[in-house]
């Protein structure tokens, strides 16, 4: 039976990192390459060696897609391509092929330089990984080779991130990485069309969630900046330079117009060029009505936010300051960091997840000595704050998408098949499509029913329907005929054309079968004794009675002979073609019952 | 990939602003499907169930977030949302749910008749919600959907019925019937509950009460009419629970009109008016079906009032001058009529709405629209209470 093959990468049941190996009709493709943000070690890769024990990589696989730029699917790129090896094509969208490389080397810096680590991917290694990258647009169809395609549909979530359809002949897979249903102000929701996929590849992780609106968690953030500016304090906000920064200005923006409020909004420097990029990026990727608002303002031309210079950290009273890295690692933000921990009316916001060495994960932890440069230990007691604005489906959601693509199945990745029994129901019951759960490293198969176009010959088509019966949508109709499976087409013929084609000469088979009749009398008025008989019985054959004393029912013929020792019994010899078989087997069976006593 | 159009948004964009000073926090949540019932289950649990018509409605059981947690928050909770730790599906529409304290079963009741579904909760093994038995009722088909209410005292015990001469009470695990009220009366019931574990208090959707004692079956049931209570007007009840160990039949009874009527009387003398006011609301559009009263079990002489429209509205019965005119709710809360899926089932209107246990001006409301709010408000003149 035809299959599809998903394998999550990775050890155990931890979630954190999507890396997914999917085998469709003969080719191997690897869905997104994460890396795991919690470990130090090699545990934070997948567990390539599932796939280097079959050989080369690059002969194995067919394409490495990549959904978004969030380094839980993007983070091993450059190790797997450059470190383990590997130089088939990489695709992702254009946003994301100009994201990734800034994220990663931010990364590989905090990696390498902070924290002294050894075994990890270069500079030069992720220059060399995103020339191997080939750029995609939404529901553009990208033929990967002749019979491997793939397209990119808009996934909401982040800046250029998308869902893919991989399409090998007639069977294809979506996996919808990263997605959210739910429009907001700058990202509009997920959409697929009814491509009614084979497989749909999705997280469990969101499906047990119901998640905060947006609106609550905005409103959760400008309450914070709001209280602590009002009791005069500072509130640092640091942020990626590509990301959520435009995002959260205008938030602010609008708020201190609607509220009057006086205190300054800086925007540290650095931020604006890669912004400004950032923004260009933002509006090719994004709706008409989203292009309108941020056209109307002319990038950072705020009322309210200008250009920060570090001699302001010092100034007194209340001030909101957004300045890069985001985690605090290094730089700007770090500098001021120290000059406001040490006040518990400060405030710092942390607006992302913060990887493991950096100062932001550390008081994210609930540190508040941390030891810098020099041994000096610095003091926390500013209010520290985390506020995740990501935008991911939930239980709802994935309902929708389902019920958008309409998938023949459903596999989930990342979750504890035990606590899933529910939401297996919940997708089975609703859409009658089987949900899968497979752990790490666990290889689902899906069977598939690809229908397979079949060329059937003008000699047989018309050979058939002589036969008499008009074909029927609804009645399946029996037919005869060879399948020639010939260079990737198939082709229905007749016997005798294949036979023909094959070069080989048709055999003609016929069988005979002598019964024994009880007759005293002479051959010939057995003969018409079964003449009789027979016609009476098949009345809608042609039973004829020939000159020369045999019978025929169709083409079957039939002889009387005398029993060479035995006058009275007669030995009837019925004869028949291969294709005659079954009349030829229900005529030996009638007249082995015996002739009627009358005739 | 279009956005809410753009005046909705920017109404959206000001009541957010508004919330701002209204509100110390804030959730606003999207349910599958809408709930008519919240109801506290063990460990904190929320749970809440489908009520539509056609079959395959959700029970869920849900982990509130952190933030509702009942400690204070610690300034750093960047989880603010619910998750689904189990879930069922129940064939009839959910019309009530009750938990049985001290076990892992949820009771349900809901149309087409007046019999009851119990369920097993066993989150640990695994996520389904099982159905265990239904508890069966006599000539209960046809008859409205049984009202519900659970304790376990001598042992899990479940109160129900539809009508006052239909009103039992059942063993939940066994489902052996432990008491039945005498009573000739057909009255529909709108509420009943337990003030303890021998007095049954029952609310006639007409706006009469009926105290019963369980020790004495045989007593007929007698129903008192509430003061004053309008012809024609349907009325629900509210039975306040005050701190463990007193005896609940101190706090009073809040009874509440399709009319927008709420009277307070003494459990023991419920023909007598303690106090009375008129909330501030337009006549109900559905007919009175999600009329919802309820005290606050950690705010003293306050109750919320929900039902008439898509807000919820907070009073405190002390202010009130007994002479039944239109009371100020000390919060209204308004959030139901923003920000949601909106479209062309007009504004959503609130099913239901209960009382945070332990934080005292918590509340979680949800409407027709499958919303579901968390909200907790800040007192205006800074009054403790």
């Amino acid at each position: 039976m035809p299959e599809i093959k998903v394998t999550p990468l990775g050890a155990g049941q931890d979630v954190g990192r999507s890396c997914i190996l999917v085998s469709i009709a003969g080719k191997n493709v690897m869905l997104d390459c994460g890396m795991h943000m919690g470990y130090n070690d090699d545990r934070r890769f997948p567990d390539f060696s599932y796939i280097t024990q079959n050989g080369r990589l690059t002969d194995f696989l067919d394409c490495v897609i990549i959904s978004h730029f969030h380094l839980d699917h993007c983070g091993a790129l450059p190790y797997f391509s450059e470190m383990v090896g590997y130089d088939g094509p990489i695709y992702m969208t254009h946003p994301t092929k100009a994201i990734c490389p800034i994220l990663l080397e931010d990364y590989r810096k905090i990696t390498v330089d902070k924290k002294g680590e050894t075994n990890f991917f270069t500079s030069q290694m992720i220059k060399d990984c995103m020339k191997k990258v080939v750029a995609v647009h939404l529901h553009q169809t990208v033929q990967v080779d002749e019979e491997l395609e793939i397209k990119a549909y808009y996934a909401g979530h982040v800046l250029g991130a998308a869902m893919f359809q991989i399409k090998a002949g007639c069977e294809s897979v979506v996996y919808t990485g990263d997605y959210n249903m739910t429009p907001d102000r700058h990202l509009g929701a997920a959409w697929i069309d009814k491509c009614r996929p084979d497989l749909l590849i999705s997280e469990s992780t969101y499906a047990t969630t119901i998640r905060d609106s947006k609106r609550c968690r905005e409103r959760d953030f400008l309450k914070k900046v709001h209280e602590t500016v009002e009791r005069g304090g500072k509130v640092l906000i640091p942020v990626f330079a590509l990301g959520r920064a435009q995002e959260l200005c205008i938030l602010l923006e609008t708020f201190w117009e609607r509220m009057n409020l006086k205190a300054p909004i800086y925007f540290s420097t650095g931020l604006t060029e890669k912004a400004n990029h950032y923004y260009k990026l933002f509006i090719t990727w994004t709706n008409q009505k989203i292009r309108k608002t941020f056209v109307q303002r002319n990038m950072f031309e705020f009322k309210h936010i200008k250009a920060f210079d570090r001699a302001f950290a010092d100034n007194p009273g209340p001030m909101v300051v957004f300045a890069t890295p985001g985690m605090l690692h290094a730089g700007q933000s770090l500098q001021i960091f120290r000059k406001w921990a040490g006040n518990e009316k400060n405030m710092v916001i942390m607006p992302g997840y913060c990887v493991q060495g950096t100062v932001g994960h550390k008081i994210l932890s609930g540190q508040r000595k941390l030891e810098m440069e020099g041994r000096q230990i610095l003091e926390v007691k500013m209010q520290v704050e985390y506020m995740s604005f990501s935008a991911h489906a939930d239980a709802k959601g994935i309902m929708q998408l389902i019920r958008q693509a309409e998938p023949r199945n459903v596999l989930l990745v990342h979750g504890e098949a035990k606590k899933m029994e529910f939401l297996k129901q919940k997708i089975e019951q609703e859409f009658h499509v089987n949900c899968y759960m497979p752990a790490n490293g666990e290889t689902t198969t899906i069977f598939t029913n690809p229908s397979i176009p079949v060329d059937i010959s003008l000699g047989l088509l018309k050979r058939e329907t002589a036969i008499g019966l008009l074909p029927d949508a609804k009645k399946p109709k029996l037919m005869h005929g060879t399948l020639i499976m010939k260079d990737n087409s198939f082709r229905l013929v007749s016997p005798e054309q294949a036979l023909k084609e094959l070069g080989l000469t048709e055999h003609q088979l016929r069988f005979t079968c002598r019964v024994h009749i009880q007759d005293p009398r002479k051959e010939h008025e057995t003969v018409l004794r079964v003449y009789n008989h027979l016609k009476g019985v098949l009345k809608d054959y042609s039973v004829q009675h020939l000159p020369d004393g045999s019978i025929t029912v169709e083409s079957i013929l039939i002889q009387a002979t005398a029993h060479s020792e035995d006058q009275g019994t007669k030995v009837l010899l019925v004869s028949w073609t291969y294709q005659d078989e079954e009349l030829g087997s229900y005529l030996t069976s009638l007249l082995k019952k015996g002739l009627p006593q009358s005739t | 990939m279009e956005a809410v159009g753009a005046g909705e948004e920017e109404d959206e964009d000001e009541w957010l602003v508004q919330s701002l000073s209204l509100y110390k926090d804030l959730h606003t949540f999207e349910l599958q499907a809408p709930t008519r019932v919240i109801e506290w289950a063990r460990g904190s649990r929320v749970c809440v169930a489908g009520y539509g018509q056609s079959g395959g409605q959700e029970i869920l059981q849900l982990v509130p977030p952190p933030t509702l947690q009942a400690k204070e928050t610690q300034g750093l909770c960047p989880e603010r949302d619910f998750k689904v730790e189990c879930g069922g599906f129940s064939n009839r529409p959910v019309y009530s749910l009750k938990h049985v304290p001290d076990t892992s079963l949820l009771v349900t009741s809901g149309p087409p008749d007046s019999s009851l579904q119990v369920w097993q909760v066993s989150a640990e093994d695994s996520d389904v919600i099982k159905s265990v038995s239904a508890i069966p009722t006599e000539n209960g088909t046809g008859q409205p959907w049984a009202k519900i209410a659970t304790i376990s005292a001598r042992a899990p015990w479940v109160l129900h019925g539809s009508r006052l001469n239909s009103v039992q009470i059942t063993e939940v695990e066994s489902r052996k019937n432990v008491y039945t009220a005498a009573s000739r009366n057909s009255e529909e019931l709108s509420g009943l509950a337990f003030l303890d574990c021998n007095t049954l208090l029952l609310c006639c959707a007409k706006g009469q009460l009926c105290l019963a004692d369980v020790r004495q079956p045989q007593s007929p049931l007698e129903a008192a009419s509430l003061p004053s209570a309008p012809c024609g007007e349907r009325w629900c009840m509210g039975v306040g629970r005050g701190p463990p160990g007193s005896d609940s039949s101190s706090q009073p009874v809040a009874c509440l009109s399709s009319g927008g009527h709420l009277t307070l009387t003494d459990v023991r003398k419920t023909s007598e008016s303690l106090a009375a006011a008129k909330c501030r609301v337009s006549s109900p559009r559905s007919g009175a079906e999600f009329l919802c009263v309820s005290w606050a079990p950690a705010l003293e002489g306050c109750l919320a009032v929900s039902g008439f429209d898509g807000t919820v509205h907070v009073y405190d019965v002390r202010r009130w001058d007994g002479s039944g005119r239109e009371a100020e709710p000390l919060f209204v809360h308004k959030g139901h009529a923003f920000g949601g899926p909106g479209g062309s089932a007009g504004p959503p209107l609130v099913t239901v709405h209960t009382w945070h246990p332990q934080k005292p001006r918590t509340l979680l409301s949800a409407a027709s629209d499958g919303s579901l709010h968390v909200w907790d408000w800040v007192q205006p003149c800074g009054k403790c209470g």
